[in-house]
């Protein structure tokens, strides 16, 4: 059957464009760098079409393409000394604040205070349904590493949500 | 799985990428691929052009080594031509000095 399979381009930025953009968008932080990082990724699908194998082969190749871009524009940010996540209250549409509920919007901004390689584990954990395998595949990380990543991650997540979402029931 | 990863999960859904992204891939998509036509054309226009360069420069070149054998022979055929008459000319005057002082003796 995957011999078979033609890659249509049209068809796989349908089916995958708001995975990519959302990994791009919530790695970054700035839904206008993810949207030039989303871009960028189908482009250079585009250019390597004819390397992609199957419909899964798809899915992981723009997975990992979408983290290792969104990776790269952070480190040009923090070169310039400029983070996105710190600026983020003061730019309009970050992902936190789209989220559709109020409780869901504190879980993913304690979500952007994390470390970018324990955000990255989460983000394909619990966005992308990942297993640690996959999440080390898709960053080129051993599995021990990820397995710590998301350890330390859902922990510091638990640590910060124990103070902050405790401030934001009672708020309600 | 606790009520943190839930809540992760529910919060971490898929967001649907703006109307606009697809528009724009397809748009530059469609830019490098005249791009990339216009690059292979300019390419292969230069092979032409370097091709008929180096084909008139070598015929040159040919005809060049062609036309200096020519002119080398013709300089050796005047040279022999010269020694020729030379030649000639020094017997007729060995002949005419060896006949005079035959008839000084005589």
């Amino acid at each position: 059957m995957a011999l078979d399979w033609q890659p249509d381009f049209e068809q796989l930025v349908d089916e995958h464009q708001s995975m990519v953009f959302s990994l791009a968008w919530r790695m970054t932080g700035d839904r206008g760098l993810a949207e030039e990082i989303a871009q960028d990724v189908f482009l250079e699908l585009d250019r390597n079409l004819a390397k992609i194998e199957s419909p899964m082969h798809a899915l992981h190749w723009l997975r990992r393409v979408a983290m290792s871009r969104s990776a790269d524009a952070m480190r040009r940010l923090r070169v310039r000394g400029l983070d996105r996540w710190v600026e983020m209250d003061q730019e309009f549409g970050s992902p936190a604040e789209e989220s559709g509920s109020p409780l869901g919007a504190r879980v993913e901004q304690l979500l952007s205070t994390l470390p970018e390689t324990q955000r990255a584990a989460l983000v394909l954990r619990y966005q992308e349904d990942l297993t640690p395998e996959e999440i080390a595949a898709t960053l080129s990380m051993p599995v021990a590493t990820v397995k710590s990543h998301l350890q330390r991650g859902l922990k510091l997540l638990r640590a910060k949500a124990s103070s902050h979402l405790k401030e934001y029931i009672r708020g309600v | 799985m606790d009520e943190m990863e839930r809540e992760l999960r529910q919060s971490l859904a898929r967001r649907p990428a703006p109307s606009r992204l697809k528009r724009r891939v397809m748009e530059q998509r469609r830019q490098q691929q005249s791009q990339r036509t216009h690059q292979r054309l300019l390419l292969w226009q230069r092979m032409a052009a370097t091709l008929v360069l180096a084909c008139t420069l070598g015929g040159l070149l040919a005809w060049r080594h062609t036309q200096q054998q020519r002119k080398g022979e013709q300089l050796r055929q005047q040279v022999f031509t010269a020694l020729r008459i030379t030649n000639h000319a020094l017997n007729q005057m060995n002949q005419q000095l060896t006949a005079h002082s035959r008839d000084d003796q005589e």
